[in-house]
């Protein structure tokens, strides 16, 4: 088992991530978070900016940051970085409000 | 996506613009209706399974763990606890379970439903009788498995928003790195006091130069110029040391009552850069923390239930020393 380590990135690496994405949908395929039928394009489209839908939000709230995501990708990318990314749009727009 | 590829990494002011789902309450539940349908037939046998156990201990010829009943309990309990920890795990290392979105999360729900429906039965198979001591330990196992299980679920949804809150800490607005930031600013505060010292030095120097009377330029001129042949000779003119004492001078280091003599009076911001330097390196080890948090409760969850497989083994050891002989006879 991997060491846990800071996973938040910044808005550039996040997309450059995003960027990086092929859209092959093996990290949701591997996700034991997300309940529902989503893709990774509406995904990465939400994740990095503009407004959230409610799937996309319940889907970012549920991810608990398991990190079996990471190893399915066949590009080399986090995508439980750019969750925490999505969490955190969401954690500040609660403050906000 | 041509969204991303825009010149700024991330546009806040529009982001706060928004309509969407907004916000990450630290409570939530999503009630799907599938996991209705689980929590519902879950309950179901639970309570069936209750009702019969209060009316079979009322009514029934022989309410002991050991008898029909109870060992039908038993081997109920015992399969949902084995579909509990076996369903899942192979779920998740097969491949061709990962080939539809939301399998692992349908096999996560059935993990608990097995769990907390399996303690039950097992719950009803001892009749209330704690006698021998591997059941005890092992229904105490089973417990303490089950309440890890439920901790361990609280943790998962309650853990990430933490994260998240000490993650915004550490970025900027912008959603770029708040140390880094911090640090030049700091580098500026920095380099705009050095430069103002350099100033300061400059024109004090200038000025006590400007302000030296003639004399002491004649001293020094006299002093290297026309040095004693006496040795025993002393000179009654004032020596540069002498002149530099009574001439006015500029003083870089202020009084008590000057504003400058504050801590960081010299480097306006500094101090304040300091602090919230500080505030996000908490955050990051809070976050880390948190993860640390996540990860070694899943350690425990497992570990706990390798250590009740080990009693439940125990126990179905016992009773097989006691079911066995009288199934023979």
């Amino acid at each position: 088992m991997r060491n846990p380590v800071l996973l938040h990135k910044t808005a550039s690496q996040v997309q450059q991530e995003l960027e990086a994405c092929i859209g092959c949908n093996e990290c949701l395929l591997a996700c034991p978070a997300l309940d529902e039928p989503l893709t990774i394009d509406v995904l990465n489209r939400e994740t990095f900016g503009g407004p959230i839908s409610a799937p996309v939000a319940r889907f970012a709230r549920s991810c608990y940051q398991c990190g079996a995501c990471v190893p399915p990708c066949p590009v080399g990318l986090h995508r439980d970085a750019m969750m925490m990314w999505l969490k955190i749009r969401l954690y500040r727009s609660g403050e906000e409000d | 996506m041509p969204a991303l590829r825009s010149s700024s990494p991330y546009d806040y002011a529009a982001d706060r613009e928004w309509a969407g789902t907004r916000g990450y309450p630290l409570f939530f539940a999503y009630l799907k209706p599938r996991n209705l349908l689980r929590i519902g037939l879950g309950l179901l046998i639970a309570v069936a399974g209750l009702v019969f156990c209060i009316w079979y201990s009322r009514n029934g010829s022989d309410p002991t763990p050991d008898s029909l009943v109870g060992l039908i309990y038993a081997v109920l309990g015992t399969a949902f606890l084995l579909l509990a920890g076996l369903l899942y795990s192979l779920h998740r290392r097969s491949r061709k379970s990962k080939k539809v979105i939301g399998g692992l999360r349908s096999a996560l729900g059935w993990h608990m439903f097995f769990g907390l429906t399996g303690l039950a039965l097992i719950f009803y198979h001892s009749f209330g009788n704690f006698n021998p001591r591997s059941g005890t330990y092992a229904l105490y196992g089973l417990i303490a498995l089950v309440i890890s299980g439920i901790i361990g679920r609280s943790l998962d949804r309650i853990m990430p928003r933490l994260i998240a809150k000490e993650a915004s800490k550490a970025l900027t607005q912008d959603g770029e790195d708040r140390i880094e930031a911090i640090s030049q600013q700091l580098q500026a505060i920095v380099e705009h006091n050095t430069q103002r010292v350099r100033g300061l030095t400059s024109s004090s120097a200038s000025s006590a130069v400007s302000a030296a009377p003639e004399r002491v330029r004649s001293a020094g001129r006299g002093r290297t110029l026309h040095g004693p042949w006496d040795l025993a000779y002393l000179t009654l003119e004032e020596t540069p040391q002498e002149l530099s004492r009574y001439e006015q001078s500029y003083r870089l280091v202020p009084d008590r009552k000057s504003p400058l003599s504050r801590p960081g009076a010299l480097l306006p911001g500094a101090q304040e850069q300091m602090a919230a330097l500080q505030a996000v390196e908490h955050a990051m080890r809070r976050e880390q923390f948190y993860r640390y948090v996540i990860r070694y409760w899943r350690i425990f969850h497992i570990l706990l239930a390798l250590v009740t497989a080990g009693l439940v083994i125990w126990h179905l050891e016992y009773a097989a020393s006691l079911v066995i002989p009288t199934l023979f006879h």
